[in-house]
């Protein structure tokens, strides 16, 4: 019962700080929205026994992903009024269609609970059961085909980003260490000989 | 027998188009001329072998797939040989003539600036031949029908640069098309009763469609054999010019001659009798075909003979003659005898294509002369010619001993001996077309080769009017130096390969008859229902070739053939002014055969230009009003309209697109969320 | 599960291809980081080179001759798939081959756009091979980053930078979809393997079952690109760079083939009856406004993405038929229209040149006379997109057909047929304005030879496969039974 009535509470913020995510109207306001709405469906994980995953939600995405996001949002300016230009007119629509589907949706899940029996309820996993090990056992062996592919998908995602953002602008004077270590004295000082005085 | 031997046959002559004809610069002129050659040559010796294997060391005949094409709703579309007896002798008959024409064609195309591109035509012609010979199903021999189709078009119009050489092709291309029409209509209707193209599945099923009727209109019905046989004959009415499609083949004669002799005498126009032979199963459950073919074929046999009696042009006589002798086998296939048919086939490849390349070193000995009123005694200047010539002429008229006799007498013994009701009719047409055809002949014999020379009065009268004859056979520097010297006999190219076809033509008769008419030569390749069989009836009658020849001296046939060259003598050469009384005396029907039964002027002025007036009315009626107006560009209008409204969709905005993805979204979800 | 713990080389060599590729794409990478600077051309030929070896390779240790399942359940040998991953070895391959002059004249002909040219294939073959849901999700990603990246590769062009923007955004939508539909699917089955979803989902379907199949086949019909999930397409074709679109256009197309063979044809194959009528609606939309507003476009690239749309239309009805003869008659087409459009963009490529981007139909007037071979192709690849005998497109149109007419469809036909009438116009029109428009001052067109060897390989194949259409129509019917 209790799990229940926290379920409803979290669920009930989740969708709140997505909505609150989309409407808005200053892009910081939405990071924040959206470390909440992570924060939330990391509670929901809990609730889940899946304490590991819901960790790790937390660290990675709030505490990395999250923090870096609202720096550049917070450093680019953007401007929100050219953002929303045209958006508003059609909006009505937009939430007409949005209501429509979460109609639908919901009347799926409610009203025929997806049309599969969901009334056993969960069955309660025994004392020492670690959701980090057994992670770790499925990941390596079970799932190491998608784990592998996913870290080419990461590898892909850098590469991705290098190649879109790295500019080599010609004219750009760049430090090479190993030339400055590598150094010869001949390279460095230049020994003139001159009188020390100019000849009369 | 070996499939790949089969493969080889056809596939040389094709092999040497190619080479020849997408070689370009890479190809010399000979080196065209070998390759094609050489390639037609291993054909030809290769099909003899298979003749061989086939007639004296008794091989099985080939029936097999060689490749599948496609497979479409279970008709399976594939290239496969039928080759039996009557295939090897086609294929072998195909090879022969078409070498003879190739190493002909090396002299007298020599100065030709389209020398290579005939070469190519004419081997991708002995390919397309040999696909249609030697398929085994229906779509192969269509293919190969129009392949021979296409490049004889092209041959026709070898010379495009005459308008006439380019309406010539056009017309035999048009008239091809009509007869092709049915020709495809007939395969749709075997596909329709049998479910097959298969040639053994439609013989097999042959007696089952004969009971069926097919339904013309609610309460009308025909047999459903004889439509399917009739629609395939108008297919070989086309190919092999019988009436009312013949118009064409006259008009081809444009083309360069080893091309009239290769297509309008051994191969070509033949066709169409070989598909009726091949088709004998299907023929010969038919009383209702078999007659109309018959009809078909004697009213070519006679009035198309008579045509040559009034023509001036030596190759257009040879045309004529070929017409009717066409008719001629066409009786024979009306009357069941198909081995006669094809055994007239092959006899009048040797002799027509003689003819028609001894008119070619005529008209190259005439410096491009044409005209038969313009030659006379030639055989002083072309003994060669005029001996082969001779040989030819005696064989056509069938002469005893010569091999049109034995082929071409069968045939009206065989008219005479049908039962079918139309056969009376064919009997005399043909009898009586035995002394036209002598009359032409002769009178084409004694016009060129004997007589007064009148060539050198029309040699001045030629050099006014220019290099009309010549005009596209422009023979260069040749021409030049002998202009307006005396004619001359051909070169060797010329001469060998008429001397190669005057053997045959003499002998060919006397030594295949026998085995080939009653000795069973053809077995179960061409199927003849019991009672329909006059030339089984014919065999108790016949004795070996020479009694049979010596026989002919008291028929009548013989002595109409002599009262033909004697006519021919008598106007022509004996008491040339009576030829002209006698076309005064007989003006109106001489109007008629001039103007060639008016076939031309009724295709021109009421078919051509009433379908043109139908055209134009539709056009305007229905075309520009309705369709263009309404649908087309209404249609246009309404699609730019529309596309116009879809681009406004297309906004270029981002959150637009989002927006229709939801749209398309929820209705989905709408629909089968409800539903269920 | 412990006996498959030990790997052997049976239980790898069918995804000889992925393993493969996955080592060439970090060796290129590190050959590129080292040597790429100072030799520009050898990070792109040692691209080829590593497709082709990749393609022998596969050939030689790849072949499966039954179904098998590696990796847990996660992975899926077949034949089909062993010949898509050959088939997309040589697409890609072509598609590079083409590019080369193009990328060099724009000075984007940088190591990373062939690494990522190549983890594309990877993804690919990841869809075509997946055997859960888990793989073909991770296969879909693969391929979609690959891609947004590359149409964003022309840094300084805006409308690229936009049309990637366009297609990330929507491309995470509908990726957002099918990750839904799937966990909706996976929380009702309990299951990701498709193999299990194929043997629970009989009889009655569940409404959760169809709320998932919702979402899973608008993700699909947004990869593939039908009405009204194609808004993506026409702007992303337009504004990535033409090296890109023809690669876009031509080898994820199979992938996107395996995607609604393995979730919805495999996977999905209880669910016949729903999808297949989802499809068909798609379809006819897609085919009427594919051909109709190509209609009314003058940048042929544009109109390209509308003829994609129309061709789209044909595969999604392959798959109305609900039958596997409709699913081989969608894969020959597919397959066809791949190499169709490989072709067209390869013309579009050759005729481009430096500043000067050939993607107007103006700027096809009087080909002919500038360049005849170029037209000659082209035409040829009109008419058979138009689907005019005897031409490949034209057994491809027929092949629908015939299996919309085995499973009675008659109306779906006739819009088809309707559509394909109403599609040769603007076809044909190419082909009006490249011969008997006369020729403007234009550039020259590109002279490079190996890529108009492959152009003309590529056109006889067109015309070869047109003639003698039975061993690839065989080995499509063969490969889906």
């Amino acid at each position: 019962m209790l799990v229940q009535i926290l379920f409803y509470l979290f669920g009930a913020f989740l969708v709140a700080s997505a909505l609150g995510v989309i409407v808005a109207r200053n892009p910081v306001h939405s990071a924040l929205a959206l470390v909440l709405c992570f924060v939330t469906s990391a509670a929901i994980w809990l609730l889940l026994e899946a304490e590991f995953l819901a960790v790790v939600l937390v660290l990675v995405y709030v505490g990395a992903v999250m923090v870096l996001f609202l720096f550049v949002v917070m450093m680019l300016d953007i401007d929100l009024a050219e953002l929303r230009s045209g958006f508003t007119r059609y909006a009505w629509l937009g939430w007409i269609t949005a209501g429509v589907v979460i109609v639908e949706i919901v009347g799926v899940v409610t009203a025929r609970n997806l049309g599969v029996d969901v009334t056993r309820g969960t069955v309660p996993l025994p004392e020492d059961y670690s959701n980090t090990a057994e992670l770790g056992n499925v990941l390596y062996t079970r799932f190491a085909y998608p784990f592998e592919l996913a870290a080419m998908l990461l590898l892909v995602a850098i590469i991705a980003a290098i190649a879109l953002t790295m500019r080599r602008r010609p004219g750009l004077k760049v430090q090479d260490v190993a030339k400055q270590v590598a150094v010869r004295r001949e390279e460095r000082v230049r020994i003139v000989k001159m009188d020390p005085e100019k000849r009369p | 027998m070996n499939p790949n031997l089969l493969l080889a046959i056809v596939l040389l002559p094709l092999a040497g188009a190619i080479i020849a004809g997408l070689g370009g610069r890479l190809v010399s002129r000979m080196a065209a001329a070998y390759v094609t050659i050489a390639g037609v040559a291993i054909s030809c010796v290769l099909s003899l072998i298979v003749l061989k294997q086939i007639y004296w060391d008794g091989v099985p005949a080939f029936n097999g797939p060689v490749y599948t094409w496609l497979v479409s709703d279970g008709v399976t579309m594939q290239v496969g040989f039928l080759v039996d007896r009557l295939t090897a002798l086609m294929m072998a008959v195909v090879t022969f003539v078409s070498l003879c024409v190739h190493v002909y064609t090396i002299g007298y195309m020599h100065d030709d600036p389209g020398f290579k591109r005939f070469f190519s035509y004419i081997s991708l012609f002995t390919f397309s031949m040999l696909m249609l010979v030697m398929s085994n199903n229906f779509m192969q021999l269509f293919f190969g029908w129009e392949a021979v189709g296409v490049v004889s078009y092209l041959l026709i119009g070898f010379w495009y640069t005459r308008p006439s050489a380019i309406f010539a092709n056009l017309k035999a291309f048009l008239v091809n098309r009509v007869g092709d029409f049915g020709f495809v209509l007939g395969i749709a209707g075997v596909l329709y009763y049998t479910g097959s193209l298969d040639y053994t599945a439609a013989f097999e099923a042959a007696p089952r469609i004969a009971q069926e009727s097919f339904p013309l209109t609610s309460t009308t019905s025909v047999e459903a054999l004889g439509l399917i046989c009739i629609l395939l004959f108008i297919g070989a009415m086309g190919k092999s010019a019988q009436v009312p499609l013949h118009v064409w083949l006259p008009d081809s004669m444009e083309g360069p001659t080893p091309i009239s002799a290769l297509i309008h005498a051994a191969t070509m126009v033949t066709a169409g009798i070989f598909m009726v032979a091949r088709m004998s199963p299907l023929f010969e459950h038919s009383e209702l075909a078999l007659n109309f073919v018959l009809i078909i074929g004697a009213t070519t046999a006679l009035f198309m003979g008579l045509l040559g009696i009034v023509n001036n042009d030596i190759k257009r006589v040879v045309a004529y003659s070929t017409l009717s002798q066409l008719g001629y086998m066409t009786v024979a296939l009306g009357v069941s005898a198909y081995g006669a048919a094809i055994f007239h086939l092959m006899t009048h490849a040797f002799f027509k294509a003689l003819l028609f390349l001894a008119a070619g070193s005529v008209i190259i000995g005439m410096h491009h002369e044409q005209d038969m009123r313009k030659m006379g005694g030639l055989a002083k200047y072309m003994p060669v010619t005029a001996v082969t010539c001779w040989i030819g002429a005696l064989a056509l008229i069938g002469t005893p001993f010569f091999s049109g006799f034995y082929s071409k007498d069968m045939i009206i013994e065989a008219a005479a001996a049908s039962h079918r009701w139309a056969a009376p009719y064919a009997y005399w047409c043909v009898l009586i077309g035995v002394f036209v055809t002598a009359l032409y002949t002769f009178r084409m014999l004694f016009l060129t080769f004997h007589g007064e020379e009148r060539f050198r009065t029309a040699h001045a009268h030629a050099a006014s009017h220019g290099g009309e004859g010549g005009h596209g056979e422009s023979h260069g520097s040749a021409d030049a130096h002998h202009h307006g010297g005396e004619p001359h006999e051909s070169p060797p190219v010329v001469t060998v390969p008429l001397i190669a076809l005057a053997i045959p033509s003499i002998f060919i008769g006397l030594f295949t008859v026998g085995p080939v008419l009653f000795g069973g030569y053809f077995g179960d390749s061409i199927f003849v229902l019991e009672r329909n069989d006059v030339l089984a009836e014919l065999g108790h009658e016949f004795h070996g070739p020479v009694a049979f020849a010596l026989h002919g001296f008291i028929t009548p046939t013989f002595w109409l053939a002599l009262a033909g060259v004697v006519t021919a003598w008598v106007f022509f050469l004996w008491k040339p002014g009576l030829a002209d009384r006698a076309a005064e005396a007989l003006r109106p029907i001489r109007t008629i055969l001039v103007n060639k039964y008016y076939f031309d002027w009724f295709n021109e002025n009421v078919i051509a230009r009433g379908s043109r007036l139908l055209g134009r009315a539709l056009w305007r009626g229905g075309d520009q009003v309705l369709i263009d107006g309404a649908l087309v560009n209404g249609t246009a209008a309404t699609v730019g309209r529309f596309g116009g409204v879809v681009r406004l969709i297309q906004s270029g905005y981002l959150y637009s697109y989002a927006f229709w993805m939801f749209i398309g979204l929820a209705v989905l979800l709408g629909w089968f969320l409800l539903r269920s | 599960m412990a006996s498959e713990t030990t790997l052997t080389w049976a239980t790898v060599a069918p995804a000889i291809a992925e393993i493969y590729l996955a080592i060439a794409v970090c060796v290129l990478l590190l050959v590129d980081v080292f040597y790429g600077e100072k030799r520009r051309g050898l990070t792109p030929t040692l691209t080829l080179a590593a497709l082709a070896l990749g393609a022998l390779l596969t050939a030689q240790f790849g072949a499966v001759t039954e179904r098998v399942t590696l990796f847990n359940g996660m992975f899926v040998a077949d034949e089909l798939g062993h010949f898509l991953k050959l088939a997309g070895f040589v697409f890609v391959g072509f598609a590079l081959l083409y590019s080369r002059t193009y990328l060099e004249q724009r000075e984007i002909l940088k190591g990373e756009y062939y690494v990522l040219a190549l983890t594309a294939l990877l993804g690919i073959f990841v869809m075509v091979s997946a055997a859960s849901l888990l793989t073909m999700y991770i296969g879909v990603e693969l391929l979609a980053l690959s891609v947004y990246a590359m149409v964003a590769f022309d840094r300084d062009s805006g409308i690229a930078a936009e049309s990637a923007m366009k297609y990330f955004v929507l491309g995470s939508i509908a990726s957002g979809a099918l990750l839904y539909g799937m966990s909706i699917v996976y929380g009702v089955t309990g299951t990701l393997s498709l193999d299990e979803l194929a043997g629970q989902l009989r009889g009655e379907l569940s409404a959760g079952v169809i709320l998932g199949l919702v979402f899973i086949v608008v993700a699909v019909a947004f990869k593939l690109g039908a009405v009204p999930f194609h808004m993506w397409l026409p702007d992303v074709y337009h504004g990535a760079p033409t090296s890109v679109t023809l690669f876009i256009g031509t080898a994820p197309k199979i992938a996107y083939f395996a995607l609604a063979l393995r979730l919805l044809a495999e996977g999905l194959q209880g669910a016949v009856a729903e999808w297949s009528q989802m499809l068909a609606a798609l379809a006819v939309l897609t085919l009427v406004v594919g051909n109709v507003v190509a209609i009314v476009q003058s940048n042929l690239k544009r109109m390209l993405a509308y003829s994609t749309i129309s061709n789209v239309g044909f595969i999604v009805l392959g798959f109305v038929a609900g039958t596997p003869e409709g699913y081989s008659a969608a894969l020959y087409y597919t397959l066809v229209y791949v190499l169709m459009s490989l072709g067209t963009f390869g013309v579009i490529l050759l005729a481009s040149r430096k500043g000067f981007e050939a993607d107007e139909l103006d700027h096809y007037k009087g080909l002919h006379a500038r360049d005849p071979m170029l037209a000659f192709v082209m035409m040829v690849l009109m008419f058979s997109t138009a689907g005019i005998p005897p031409f490949v497109g034209f057994w491809a149109k027929l092949r629908i057909i015939q299996e919309l007419w085995a499973t009675s469809h008659p109306w779906l036909i006739l819009i088809a047929i309707v559509m394909s009438v109403v599609g040769a116009f603007y076809y044909l029109r190419v082909v009006k304005l490249m011969y008997f428009d006369p020729p403007g001052e234009l550039p020259a067109t590109e002279r490079n030879t190996g890529a108009r060897v492959a152009l003309g390989l590529n056109a006889a194949a067109v015309v070869l496969l047109g003639l003698l259409p039975g061993p690839l129509l065989d080995l499509c019917a063969r490969l889906l039974h």
